[in-house]
Parts: structure tokens; C-alpha cells; sequence
């Protein structure tokens, strides 16, 4: 799963075509805050940005690129904001 | 999809979009005429009625009460006002401004007709007039003649009334003092009676030889011919050979034997003049609705072709033109609106340091002006002082949503973001905001279109326009700004080093707006933060000191050092002179008294270009002469001085100088001096009126208050309504006398007006025209009361008889016109305020004048003229400003969702006033209404910096950051954009204020009201706000926290075993 700042969507999908991972599921408009840092994205008046998140399915040598495209992705801009976080999938049909 | 991202995703339609508009407002912008203000029609209705032989005290109770009564129900009448002459009466209802006048034409129709059945029986039917703008001149040119004077009469109306009149849209051409050909016949009296012959018989004569007769037809053999007897005059010689008579002797009597033939111009009645040179009128209108600047430019150029065709002596000079001054004042308003749009671009680029980023805000100007002038093609309006006014308001305005967008797109575009994302979920965050900001504009404006009246008139396109126009810049501001701001922007410049760094290509690199620019802003903006860290440890010094200042702005109030006014005289280079005689003065004595004064006056203003006089009265007649009141002893001038800045002395100095002129010549009883302004209302005066029943005691009353007012320090031209009895000839026929000697009074009086005022006998025919051949009394013969009494009346039997014998000769004064104002008598005492203002005359006027008089039961005074329509429009500004008020509250408070938040922003209004009283005083102005305008304006301008630094403040405090902390963060970062607002606004109208331009006296205090409250305010909001938020929500965020605590007690539990005890615990909080 991939929670990034709306401004980064552009920049996120490229990223996820240079990978050549092609499913995803897209959540637009999602809220959220950080532990470490991080703004609060909450689309109130105080914290007008939201965040998008992304969920793919990817196989797992596939995770280390993702990440560190990720973090690349992280340093190019750290105030916009991008997080991802990986778990397994147990079944799928 | 939200508007703002259609409009991004789609660059070519929006773009394409925005052209269409430019393009229909082009289209538009070329087709608007131009005119001095919107479209009014005058709200005045004449109701005339005739009764012939009726004394003006019987015309008051058969006719004029009568009218007066009827018509006093007409809707929406204002006053009601009436003129009883001698034979005539003349009702006018004065309406309300705006109101509709086909249907209260309509109204007063019907009510004329009800009461039409209780006129006396010999009274014609009234007569409805409605004044309407067609009624009014437009231009006056003034054509004179040497040579050819004799035979100007002809070339005007051959050929240049009839060649003026192809023009479109141009109304009614009247020729005033034109000098008509007539043929006099002069008689000797002593010669008719030395002949025994009458003057009818040599009017007979006269008459008799002057004919074309058809004597049927004459049949020839093959054909056949009609006869006619022609023997009509060819030349006027002709009449002196022709014989009246023969004596007994068998003598034959001529004309020429007992009388002057003189083929000449009519006697002197009306005397024009243009600089001392014989002169001839032309008094140009126009059709309703015609545009006045084009009808002149036509008449203008018509009249210059039509010059070369004329002799070379006759000259058209203009007296005035309206459109000049109406050209002039678009022109100078026009610059106006560019200088401003100029002073905000530069503004914004100071500020924003930045040129595409000031091309994407100065775009939403022209764009948001231009659907102005879509708005006043579609509401058939006009370029006019008020529509560029409110441009030129609107345009500071403008800017400020693009700016706000802008500005959170800049900064997300700054952390690196790709300015098409940055400018999509940039504008997402703020567009609600901007548009919750035009609200507040909005409930600014909009009630100005609800207003009613003259200020109604004036102030309804006003309300519209910077609606639409605001409306529209918000528009742009979140489809257009975005979109350019995705396009022109450029994202960040960095690039990745060898080593896989990020590396910023403009860190380290500072431009010279950086090093200079920027460095100031920035230490203003710490000077700001540390000067406000100040007051907000010591609140309630710095509120008392605000106080302080507060209380000592108001001082000049107080002081009286404000004065008002109702609108500001202009200066037009134009002075109308009126001047009274005493009343019977014969016509050439006036014209005497005339020369003198011309030539003083050129004397003493050597500036003056053109004086036109005119004097004396046509006798003919015409509508045109009822609203003029000329008289044989009054004087008219028309003085035209070059523009205003083409010379030293201002017209109210020079009007000055003539006054004190005036008023050494003994024979004038009065004089007037007034400064022709080109608006509506007329003239600037003070009218001090009194009702009453009793002439004498009104007279007298009348006198005193002149007196009185006269002495007042800043009271110049002060007149009385009333006329002074004019001194007339009564012939009182002995009836018996007359009878036995076969007269009446009848036959006599035509007898008289025979031979004083000539007897008409036919016309000379020549070249188409006909002239009049009047057969008179030789003038020696009829210039005195003992040549009056000494006239031969022929009798029946064939004799004569001199008029001594059957009547009596006396003087007698007749009664004035009998004026009457809501159905009483009444008389008015004019004053015009010279250096000072119209509100401290009417005040002096009120407390030095009025208590002196000794008013009897059942008369009263009441001050009126313009004062009464300043204090009414006053009034609705008030209840305006109220509304305002209340609107804005209303937003605001929705927008914060809070009671308190706008309260304190208010707090910034009252020293918007400081700002304008102390600008006021300090430019020695008067409050008048356009100053009052400028008031109810700023209380929406005012607000909206308010609004930005306590929005910001709040954000702030929502974050989570300390009171005091938030509040200095924020007037640190909002310090810019209030600058910036505040500047665009202020440099937008200083155009305006500093303008000197014709017509500027009008709308210059509409700007120096604005740029005084303005900058006064937004430096007090800077501390005042800040310091008052602090005061109010000092203990509100904690009582926050703590009713939350409150509010969620289930976190107090403490949870004593692993039953799901805790739960239920829990769901019950």
C-alpha cells in the first residue's frame, strides 16, 4: 500500500509503469497524519490537503524496487509526502 | 469534476472561452455611448392651464387650488409646486427620482381629467407637459453677423436649420434673438389728424393694394385663359406711392405723405449678443434617448461645412457644448482606469517579484473589466462617470482572489510539485475560500442596487457593475489563474548530482529582487512581528491607545472642520449670470446697463473667450419661453472661460469678482453668479422658504431673511423667488361716454393695440418668405402717458376723438406671480455657499437666521433647495451603511461559523473613519455623496483584510500552535497579502483622487475617501485586530481542551478487571 500526498499521483503512476506493475487499486481522497512528522492531511480548513493511497499486488522480488522507488520518491520532495507499507497477501481469487 | 479541474484538463476551451468573452465585451465596448450619467428621466410633470381674464389671485383659487388638490394622490409625488399668473397656471409635481413616468403621466391624466369638471366653465382644457431630456439644450452656438446681420434670419433658416436637421437623433433647433425682416409703416399722429383720416384707413389701403385674385376665365375663340389680378408687393417702396386719401381740395394724400415706409428688422424685444457683436442663438436639443456626444460631433462638423458656404462675416462661435465637457470627463476617467490598472500591475510585481506570475494576475483585470461593458451593452447603459467610477474601484479588487490562488499554487509548486498537480489540489484547498471572500463584496454591493431616490440613480449601475465584476475575478480566479498558472509556471529547477544527490540549481543563486526587495519585505515583516509581539503583552495599552487615537480622529467632526455638501460644483469653464433690473426698466436702458457690464467683466477677466447676453423677451409666445423667464429688465449671460487648466484663477474666484462688480452698480436690484455644473439637481443652493398666506407679510419676511443672509460670511447670490410688482398702464374706459359716442371697450382696445402695437396688414412676399407689414404710430407719438391720452379713436359716426375724452389713464402695479409649494403660499430665499459648504450654510442659515424673524401664527419656514436632497440622500445612506453592516456580519459569520470573529473584524470599520476624517480635514474637503459612497465601500474593503489575517489566525490555532504564538505567526506571514491587497486598492484609486482632469471635483472624493480610510485601516487592523483576538479568546482554547475532557469522561475510567464492564461504560459516554 502506498499513501502519497494527491500531488504526487502523476509521479506515483509513472513510478508504478517503470516497475511494470500493472494492477493496482486506486482510493482517492483519503485522510491521514503522520507518526514521525508528516502534516496531517484531512481536507478541514486547518489541513486542507488530502492524501491518495494506492493498493497493488506485486511479487515479493518485486517489493525492494517498489520501496526504494519509493524512497527516492520521498527525497525528492519530503514536504509533499509519500509512505509505503507492505504486508503478504494470505489468498486471492 | 470541479470547475477548476475541467478548466485545467482542458487549457483550449477555457482559453477559448475567455476570448468569446473578450471578444462579445470589444463588441460591446465599441457600440456603448458615451453620456455624462446613466440614463435618468427628470421626474417632473407640468400641468398647465389657461383662463383667460382671470387675475392671478383668481387663477390661485379657481384653478390652481383645484389642480393642486386633485393632484396630490399621484404615486410617489414629492412636492407638488404651483405658479398662478395672470391668466395662466402652472402646476408642477416634482416626482420621486426613478420613478416610472409614462405611468405617472398617466396618473395625473386621469386625475386632471376628474378635476377638469370643476374648472370654471370659460378655462381651457390643462395642458400636460413632461419635462424629459429631450426638453433640455444640448448646445448653443452663438452666430454673428456684420453686413449681412440685416438678412441672418433668412441664411439660418434656408440653410442652416435645414441641412442641422438631417442630422440623426438630433431633436428640436430653436433660433433665439434672430432678427425677423418687417416692413413698419410709421404714421404721423398730427399729419392723420391734420388730414382727418384714421389709421385703420391707411391700413386699409395697405391692405387693399397687396393682392393676387383670380377674376375668372377668359374664353377665346380657340382658347381660353384664367385671369388673375396681381398686384402683391414686389418691393416695399412700392407701399409709399400708394394714395390713402383725397382732401376736399382735391389734393391726393400718399403714404409717403403722412408716413415713413422702413423695410427693416422687427423693434428691439429680445437683445442677443456675443462679445458686444449683434448675435443669433442657436439652441441645439436632442431626441430622447439620442447620445449627446454624438449628436454634437455631428452638429459640430455639420456646422463646419456649412460655414464655408456662408457670407464671410457670419461667424458661429460656440456658446457651449455638452458633449465637450462629457468627452472630457470620460477621457480623463478612462485615464484614470489605466493609470490604475498600471499602479496594480506594478504592485503586484513588487510584491510578487515575479513577471509570469504578475502576467497571470494582471490577465484577470482587462478580462473582468471587460465583462463591465458586456453588462452595460445588456442593460443598455452607458460609458458614463458612474460605470468608469466603479471600474475604477473595482479594479484594486480585482487581483486579490487570483492573488490568493496564486500564491498557494506558488507554494506548492516551491516544495517541488509539478505545477499541473500543484495547480489542480492548490486551488482545490482555497477556492471556497475565495469565493466565502467575494460574499463579503457582494453583500457590499448588491444592496447598493436597492437603493431608491436620485442616490438610487446614481449608485444602482455602481452596485452592479463591481458586483459582476467581482464575481467574474473570482471566476477567472479559480478556472483561468489555474490553468495559466499549470502552463506558465515552472516547476522547481533541480537536477541529480553524480552521486544520486538532489541538487537545487537555484539555491545560493539570489536575483537582485532577492537581495533588495525581498530583504526589505522581509525585515518590515519582523519589524511587524516585533511590534506586534509588543502590543499582545500589553493589550490594554495598546487598546487604549488606539482608543486614544481614535477619539482624537474624531476631533475635526467636532470641531465642525467637515462640512458636507451634496455633490461637488465643477469646474467647466462655464458661468451663467442673471441680473435683475428694476422691474419696468425700458429694454434699451437694460441693454445700456449690459455693454457696461461686458466690458467690466472682460476688463476685470481677461480670461473670458465668449460672453453671450441676451435681454429683453420674444413676444411670440412659445413653450420654450414659459421655462425661460426673460424679461425687459432682466439680463442672461453666458460666460465661457478656457478649461480649467488652461488658466490661473478657478471660476468660483472669478464668479467672485463679478459678484463684487455686480454689486456696485446701484441699478441692479439683483444679481445671480452660478457656476453652471453639468449634473443634475441643478444648482448648488440653500432655499430658505416660507409659507404664508399674507403677500405683504411673505414680502416682508422675505426682505429680512435676505438681509440677514446676506450678511452670513459664506452666503453669495441670495434672491427671492418672488417677482417685485411690475408697474403696468391701465386704460379705464368711461363706459357711458364711450357708448354715446358709439365704442366700446372692445372696438377701443383694438383701437389702441392699432396704433401702439401696429396693425398687421398682410406680408411682402419675397423669395418664398413672408414678412410682416405692420402699420403703426410714428414712436414719439406713442411713448408717454399724455401721447397715450392724446391717441385719436375714430367713432362711429366717423370722426375722432382722442382717447382722453372716453377713458382715464393710470399707473397701477400688478400683482406677482403667486407661487405656492404643498398647497400654501410660499416664498423662497436662495443662497448659494461660496467657501464654504452647502451643510454649514444651511446650518448658519438655520441657527442665525431663522430665530431672528418674528413669525407670525400660521406661517413657518423650512429649508429646502438641494440641502433637503442631501439630507434625504443622506439619510438612505445611512440606512445603507446599516444594511451593510448587518450583510456583512451575516457572511462573515457564516464564513467563521462564529459570532465573535466578526465582531472583531468590524472593530477595524470605525478606524476606517479616523482615516477618512483626517484625509477630509487635511485636504480641506466636504463629505457629499459621492464621499458617502466611498464610505459604505470601505466597510467592505476594510473587512476583507480583516477577514485574511483572522482566518489565518485561526488555521493557526487549529494547528495546535500557542495563542500568542499564532497570532504573531500569522500577522508575520498574512502581513504581504494584506499589504498587497491594500496597496492595489489604494494605488487604484489615487488616479482618481489626484486627477484634475474636467469633472474630476465629482469623483476625487470618492477617492481620497477611499485611499484615507484605507491606509489609516489597514495599519490599525494590522494591531488592532491581532490584539483584540487575543483579548477575546485568551481563555477559549483552554475551556476547549477542558470541555472536551468533559465531554469524553470515558478515558477517566479506570478499568478494574477484564469484564467488558468498560464497554457498556464506554457506549453509555
Amino acid at each position: 500500500m502506498i499513501v502519497f500526498n494527491q500531488a504526487n499521483t502523476g509521479r506515483v503512476e509513472y513510478m508504478l509503469d517503470v516497475l511494470g506493475i500493472k494492477g493496482f487499486t486506486f482510493f482517492e481522497q483519503v485522510q491521514g497524519r503522520g507518526t514521525n512528522g508528516g502534516e496531517p492531511r484531512r481536507g478541514t480548513h486547518a489541513w486542507p490537503e488530502m492524501n491518495s493511497c494506492v493498493i497493488t499486488v506485486v511479487d515479493d522480488d518485486k517489493v525492494p524496487a517498489l520501496l526504494e522507488s519509493v524512497q527516492k520518491l520521498d527525497m525528492r520532495n519530503r514536504e509533499v509526502g509519500v509512505r509505503a507499507f507492505v504486508w503478504n497477501i494470505e489468498a486471492t481469487v | 469534476m470541479a470547475i477548476y479541474k475541467s478548466a485545467i484538463e482542458k487549457p483550449v476551451t477555457t482559453v477559448l472561452i475567455f476570448v468569446a468573452v473578450i471578444v462579445i465585451g470589444v463588441f460591446s465596448f465599441l457600440r456603448l455611448p458615451i453620456d455624462q450619467f446613466p440614463e435618468m428621466d427628470p421626474p417632473y410633470i407640468t400641468v398647465m392651464t389657461t383662463y383667460p381674464g382671470a387675475a392671478a389671485s383668481e387663477m390661485e383659487t379657481n384653478v390652481t387650488k383645484i389642480m393642486e388638490n386633485a393632484l396630490t394622490s399621484v404615486d410617489h409625488l414629492k412636492h407638488i409646486t404651483s405658479q398662478s399668473k395672470d391668466n395662466i397656471s402652472v402646476v408642477t409635481l416634482e416626482l420621486e427620482w426613478g420613478s416610472n413616468m409614462d405611468e405617472a403621466v398617466n396618473d395625473v391624466r386621469s386625475f386632471v381629467d376628474m378635476a377638469a369638471n370643476n374648472l370654471p366653465d370659460n378655462c381651457a382644457k390643462p395642458v400636460i407637459f413632461k419635462l424629459s431630456t429631450s426638453s433640455m439644450p444640448i448646445c448653443q452656438y452663438s452666430i454673428t453677423a456684420d453686413e449681412t446681420y440685416a438678412g441672418l434670419d433668412k441664411i439660418l433658416n434656408d440653410e442652416v436649420v435645414p441641412q442641422l436637421n438631417h442630422i440623426d437623433g438630433i431633436g428640436n433647433i430653436s433660433l433665439s434673438g434672430a432678427p425677423d425682416r418687417y416692413v413698419y409703416v410709421n404714421i404721423d399722429q398730427q399729419k392723420l389728424d391734420a388730414y382727418g383720416i384714421t389709421l385703420e384707413q391707411v391700413g386699409q389701403v395697405v391692405t387693399a393694394n397687396n393682392l393676387n385674385l383670380s377674376s375668372g376665365t377668359i374664353k377665346m375663340p380657340q382658347e381660353q385663359y384664367q385671369m388673375q389680378v396681381r398686384s402683391e408687393y414686389i418691393e416695399s417702396s412700392e407701399i409709399e406711392n400708394l394714395m390713402v386719401t383725397m382732401t376736399p381740395q382735391g389734393q391726393q394724400v400718399f403714404i409717403r405723405d403722412i408716413a415713413t415706409v422702413k423695410d427693416t428688422i422687427k423693434d428691439l424685444s429680445l437683445d442677443e449678443k456675443t462679445n458686444g457683436r449683434e448675435a443669433v442663438r442657436l439652441i441645439i436639443a436632442k431626441q430622447t434617448g439620442a447620445n449627446t456626444v454624438q449628436v454634437c460631433r455631428d452638429v459640430r462638423k455639420e456646422l463646419a461645412q456649412i460655414q464655408k458656404q456662408l457670407p464671410t462675416d457670419v461667424k458661429i462661435e460656440k456658446i457651449y457644448d455638452s458633449s465637450e465637457n462629457i468627452q472630457n470627463s470620460i477621457n480623463s476617467l478612462e485615464e484614470s482606469v489605466l493609470y490604475a490598472l498600471l499602479f496594480v500591475v506594478l504592485v503586484v510585481l513588487f510584491f510578487l517579484g515575479k513577471w509570469r506570475a504578475t502576467i497571470i494576475i494582471g490577465v484577470t483585470i482587462p478580462i473582468a473589466l471587460i465583462v463591465a461593458f458586456i453588462y452595460l451593452g445588456v442593460a443598455d447603459s452607458s460609458l458614463n462617470i458612474i460605470s468608469l467610477c466603479s471600474l475604477t474601484i473595482a479594479i484594486g479588487m480585482v487581483v486579490d482572489d487570483a492573488i490568493v490562488v496564486l500564491e498557494n499554487i506558488t507554494r506548492h509548486v516551491e516544495r517541488g510539485e509539478d505545477p499541473h498537480e500543484a495547480a489542480i489540489y492548490a486551488t482545490n484547498e482555497v477556492w471556497v475560500s475565495v469565493i466565502a471572500t467575494t460574499l463579503v463584496l457582494v453583500a457590499v454591493f448588491v444592496p447598493l442596487t436597492m437603493l431608491s431616490g436620485f442616490a438610487g440613480i446614481m449608485f444602482h449601475e455602481l452596485g452592479w457593475i463591481v458586483t459582476v465584476v467581482c464575481c467574474t475575478s473570482t471566476l477567472v480566479a479559480i478556472t483561468l489563474t489555474p490553468m495559466l498558472c499549470s502552463k506558465l509556471l515552472k516547476a522547481k529547477q533541480v537536477h541529480v548530482d553524480e552521486q544520486g544527490n538532489l541538487v537545487d540549481d537555484e539555491a545560493g543563486k539570489r536575483s537582485l529582487y532577492e537581495r533588495t526587495v525581498v530583504r526589505m519585505l522581509d525585515k518590515i515583516d519582523d519589524v511587524y512581528a516585533r511590534s506586534l509581539g509588543w502590543c499582545l503583552r500589553h493589550k490594554t495599552i495598546t487598546l487604549l491607545i488606539l482608543l486614544a487615537l481614535f477619539g482624537a480622529s474624531l476631533m475635526p467632526v467636532f470641531m465642525g472642520k467637515i462640512g458636507t455638501d451634496f455633490m461637488q460644483e465643477q469646474d467647466n469653464g462655464r458661468l451663467s449670470v442673471t441680473i435683475k433690473l428694476q422691474r419696468g426698466t425700458r429694454i434699451e436702458e437694460t441693454l445700456k446697463t449690459a455693454r457696461k457690464l461686458e466690458a467690466r467683466f472682460v476688463a476685470l477677466v481677461p480670461e473670458i473667450q465668449l460672453i453671450n447676453t441676451s435681454a429683453g423677451s420674444n413676444d411670440d409666445a412659445t413653450i420654450a419661453a414659459l421655462f425661460s423667464s426673460t424679461m425687459n429688465n432682466k439680463i442672461q449671460m453666458t460666460i465661457r472661460l478656457p478649461k480649467k487648466w488652461e488658466r490661473d484663477r478657478d471660476i468660483w474666484t472669478i464668479a467672485e469678482i463679478l459678484r463684487q462688480e455686480m454689486a456696485a452698480y446701484p441699478e441692479i436690484n439683483e444679481y445671480q453668479c452660478a457656476v453652471s455644473s453639468g449634473g443634475p439637481g441643478g444648482g448648488n443652493t440653500v432655499d430658505l422658504e416660507i409659507y404664508g398666506y399674507d403677500f405683504d407679510k411673505t414680502s416682508q419676511m422675505a426682505e429680512q431673511c435676505r438681509q440677514l443672509i446676506s450678511q452670513l460670511p459664506g452666503a453669495r447670490d441670495v434672491n427671492i423667488s418672488r417677482e417685485d410688482d411690475r408697474p403696468d398702464i391701465k386704460i379705464t374706459v368711461d363706459k357711458e361716454k364711450a357708448s354715446r359716442l358709439g365704442l366700446s371697450s372692445a372696438t377701443i382696445s383694438t383701437y389702441l393695440r392699432n396704433r401702439v402695437a401696429g396693425m398687421a396688414c398682410g406680408y411682402l412676399k419675397d423669395d418664398g418668405s413672408e414678412y410682416d407689414i405692420v402699420v403703426r404710430l410714428n414712436e414719439e407719438d406713442r411713448n408717454s402717458i399724455s401721447d397715450v391720452l392724446n391717441l385719436s379713436i375714430p367713432t362711429a359716426m366717423g370722426k375722432t376723438v382722442k382717447l382722453s375724452e372716453v377713458a382715464e389713464v393710470g399707473e397701477y402695479w400688478a400683482p406677482p406671480t403667486i407661487e405656492r409649494k404643498a398647497r400654501q403660499r410660499i416664498v423662497t430665499v436662495k443662497a448659494t455657499p461660496y467657501n464654504t459648504t452647502l451643510g454649514e450654510l444651511a446650518e448658519a442659515i438655520q441657527t442665525q437666521v431663522v430665530p431672528q424673524l418674528d413669525i407670525p401664527v400660521g406661517y413657518s419656514t423650512h429649508i429646502g433647495g438641494n440641502y433637503e436632497t442631501q439630507q434625504d440622500t443622506f439619510k438612505d445612506m445611512i440606512l445603507l451603511f446599516a444594511l451593510i453592516v448587518l450583510l456583512v456580519y451575516i457572511t462573515m459569520a457564516s464564513q467563521f461559523e462564529s459570532l465573535r470573529m466578526p465582531g472583531i473584524i468590524m472593530f477595524a470599520v470605525p478606524f476606517a473613519f479616523s482615516g477618512v476624517i483626517m484625509a477630509l480635514w487635511l485636504t480641506h474637503r466636504s463629505l457629499d455623496m459621492i464621499g458617502a459612497l466611498g464610505l459604505v465601500l470601505l466597510v467592505g474593503i476594510v473587512v476583507k483584510n480583516g477577514i485574511v489575517l483572522v482566518d489565518y489566525i485561526n488555521l493557526m490555532r487549529e494547528r495546535g500552535y500557542e495563542l500568542n504564538e499564532a497570532i504573531q505567526m500569522s500577522g508575520r506571514s498574512r502581513l504581504r497579502p494584506v499589504l498587497m491587497t491594500a496597496f492595489t486598492t489604494i494605488l487604484g484609486m489615487v488616479p482618481m483622487a489626484v486627477s484634475s482632469g474636467e469633472g474630476a471635483e465629482m469623483w476625487q472624493p470618492l477617492g481620497i475617501v477611499v485611499i484615507g480610510g484605507l491606509t489609516v485601516s489597514t495599519f490599525l487592523t494590522l494591531y488592532i485586530v491581532p490584539v483584540l483576538y487575543g483579548v477575546m479568546s485568551r481563555h477559549g482554547d483552554r475551556d476547549k481542551q477542558e470541555a472536551l475532557r468533559k465531554k469524553f469522561i470515558f478515558m477517566q475510567l479506570k478499568v478494574k478487571d477484564k469484564e467488558p464492564k468498560a464497554d457498556t461504560e464506554k457506549s453509555k459516554a
